[in-house]
C-alpha cells in the first residue's frame, strides 16, 4: 500500500479537511449546543418563574399578615371594650344591689324600731294597767272597803294623767 | 411501573446502545482498516498517511488517505458522543451525561466570552469542534491509528478555515478599511503586512502538525532504537532474546508526553489562537465606533425620510 510522503500538500485533502471542520462545527451546534441550551434556557425560565411565584407568595403572605394583624388589633379593641363595659356594668349592678340592701336594712331597722316602740308603749300601757289594778287592790285593801271599779278607774286615770301631765 | 413506561425505558436503552455503537464502531473500523492495509516492515518506517484510494481530479489527484478516513471516523464518533450526551436531557439534571454536556457547553461559552466577547458568541461551536476534533485526532494514535493531526493537509484545512473567518471578520469593517489595514503604520510596511497576514494559516497549520508529527517520529525512532539495543544486549539468550524487552517503559512515557499531553495542549492552543486572531481582527473599539456610525447614519436616514 502506497503512502503519502511525510510532508506533502494535496489541495483536495486540504479542502476535505476544511469541509470536515465546518461540518463538525455544524454538528456541534445542532446536536450539542442547541439541545443543551434549550434545556438551560428552560431551566432558567422555570427558576425565574419559581422566584417570581415565591415573591408573589411572599407579598401575599405579607398582605395576609397585615390583614390578620389589623383584625387582631380590632378584636383586641372589641374585647377591651367589652371587658370595660362589663366591669362598669358590674360596678353599677354592685352599687345598685348595695343600695338596695342598705335601703332594705334601713327599712327593716325602722320597722324594728317602730315595733319596739309599739311594744314599749304596750308594755307601758300594761304596766300602767297593772299598776292601776295593783294600786286599786292595794287601796281597797288599805281602805278595807269596796270601791266600785268604775270610780276606781276614773280615779286612777286622773292620777295617771297627772303623772303624765 | 406501568407497561408503557417500561417500554419507553427499553427504547431509551436501545437508543443508548446504538449511540454508543456509533461512538465506538467507526474507530474499530479504522483499526481494522489499518491492520488490513499496513505492510509488514522492519526497521524505521516514517511516512505519511496511507493512501486508500486515488481518484483522478483536476490539478492534483483526489486521494482518500488514512488521515481523511480517521477524521471521518472521529467526526462520527463525536456525533455519537453529542447525541449520547444530549439523549434524554431533562430540565432537572439527573444523569451524569447531562452534567457533562452542560459542563462542556458552559465551558465553551465561558472561554469564548472571556477571550472574544459577547459579540462573537457564535464562535463557541467552532471552538468546541476544533477542540473535540483536534484532541480526539491526536489521541487516536493511542489506539494505534494514524493521528490525522499528524498530516499537514488536515491542519492546513482547519487553519484555512480560521484564516477565512479572520478575513471575513476584518471585512466587516468595510473592504477599504481592510485594504487600508495593510498599509499601517506606514505604507512601507505593506509587503511585511502581507507576509504576516498569510503567515497566520501557515504557522497555525505547521505548529499543530509539527508537534504531533515530531512526537510520532521521535516515538518511532526511540522504539526502533530500543528494539535494536534489545537485540544487541539480550540477543544471546535463547528464547527471551527474541522479545525486545528494552522497549518496555520508555516509549510509554514518551507516548504520555507526545500523544496525550502535547495532543491536548495543541488542541487548546489551536482553539485559543483561533479565538484571539478572530477577535483581534476587529477590535472592540473599532466595532463600537462602527456601531455608532451605523446608528448615526440610520438616524439621518430616518430624519431625511421624515
Amino acid at each position: 500500500m502506497q503512502s503519502l510522503s511525510i510532508i506533502s500538500v494535496n489541495i483536495w485533502q486540504v479542502l476535505i479537511s476544511f469541509a470536515n471542520l465546518a461540518i463538525l462545527t455544524w454538528i456541534m451546534k445542532k446536536f450539542l449546543f442547541k439541545p443543551v441550551k434549550k434545556i438551560l434556557d428552560a431551566r432558567k425560565e422555570s427558576i425565574d418563574s419559581a422566584y417570581a411565584r415565591a415573591g408573589e407568595a411572599e407579598a401575599q403572605a405579607e398582605e395576609h399578615r397585615k390583614d390578620y394583624a389589623a383584625a387582631l388589633a380590632a378584636a383586641k379593641q372589641t374585647t377591651d371594650q367589652m371587658i370595660s363595659d362589663a366591669a362598669r356594668e358590674a360596678e353599677r349592678r354592685g352599687n345598685e344591689i348595695e343600695n338596695e340592701a342598705r335601703d332594705r336594712a334601713q327599712e327593716i331597722r325602722r320597722q324594728a324600731e317602730a315595733d319596739a316602740l309599739l311594744e314599749k308603749k304596750k308594755a307601758e300601757e300594761d304596766m300602767k294597767r297593772e299598776i292601776a289594778d295593783i294600786s286599786a287592790q292595794l287601796t281597797g285593801k288599805l281602805l278595807e272597803r269596796e270601791i266600785r271599779p268604775e270610780d276606781h278607774r276614773k280615779l286612777v286615770d286622773s292620777f295617771l294623767q297627772e303623772l303624765d301631765g | 411501573m406501568t407497561e408503557e413506561k417500561r417500554g419507553g425505558d427499553r427504547r431509551f436503552r436501545r437508543t443508548d446502545r446504538l449511540l454508543i455503537a456509533l461512538m465506538i464502531l467507526p474507530l474499530l473500523g479504522c483499526i481494522v482498516l489499518k491492520v488490513l492495509f499496513t505492510p509488514e516492515s522492519e526497521g524505521v518506517d516514517i511516512s505519511g498517511a496511507m493512501i486508500f484510494l486515488e481518484l483522478p481530479a483536476p490539478v492534483q489527484p483526489l486521494v482518500i488517505t488514512e488521515s481523511q478516513v480517521n477524521s471521518w471516523a472521529i467526526m462520527l464518533s463525536l456525533l455519537g458522543l453529542c447525541l449520547y450526551l444530549t439523549h434524554g436531557l431533562k430540565e432537572k439534571a439527573e444523569t451524569k451525561r447531562q452534567l457533562i454536556a452542560e459542563w462542556i457547553v458552559e465551558k465553551c461559552e465561558g472561554l469564548v466570552n472571556a477571550n472574544m466577547g459577547e459579540r462573537f458568541a457564535g464562535y463557541e461551536y467552532l471552538v468546541a469542534a476544533i477542540m473535540g476534533l483536534s484532541a480526539l485526532s491526536s489521541l487516536s494514535c493511542l489506539i494505534g491509528l494514524f493521528a490525522p493531526t499528524g498530516d499537514v493537509n488536515i491542519t492546513a484545512g482547519w487553519a484555512i478555515l480560521v484564516f477565512a473567518l479572520v478575513t471575513w471578520t476584518k471585512l466587516q469593517g468595510g473592504f477599504l478599511n481592510y485594504l487600508k489595514g495593510f498599509t499601517e503604520p506606514i505604507p512601507v510596511f505593506t509587503p511585511m503586512n502581507f507576509i504576516s497576514e498569510f503567515s497566520l494559516p501557515v504557522s497555525m497549520a505547521f505548529r499543530h502538525y509539527g508537534n504531533v508529527m515530531s512526537g510520532a517520529v521521535i516515538s518511532a525512532l526511540v522504539g526502533t532504537a530500543l528494539r535494536g539495543l534489545s537485540r544487541l544486549v539480550l540477543g544471546w539468550i535463547p528464547v527471551v532474546g527474541t522479545i525486545p524487552l528494552l522497549q518496555i517503559g520508555l516509549p510509554a512515557i514518551l507516548s504520555i508526553y507526545f500523544d496525550v499531553f502535547s495532543g491536548l495542549m495543541q488542541a487548546f492552543i489551536f482553539a485559543m489562537l483561533t479565538m484571539l486572531n478572530v477577535s483581534g481582527a476587529f477590535p472592540q473599539e473599532a466595532w463600537e465606533k462602527r456601531q455608532q456610525k451605523k446608528a448615526i447614519r440610520k438616524q439621518r436616514a430616518a430624519m431625511a425620510k421624515a
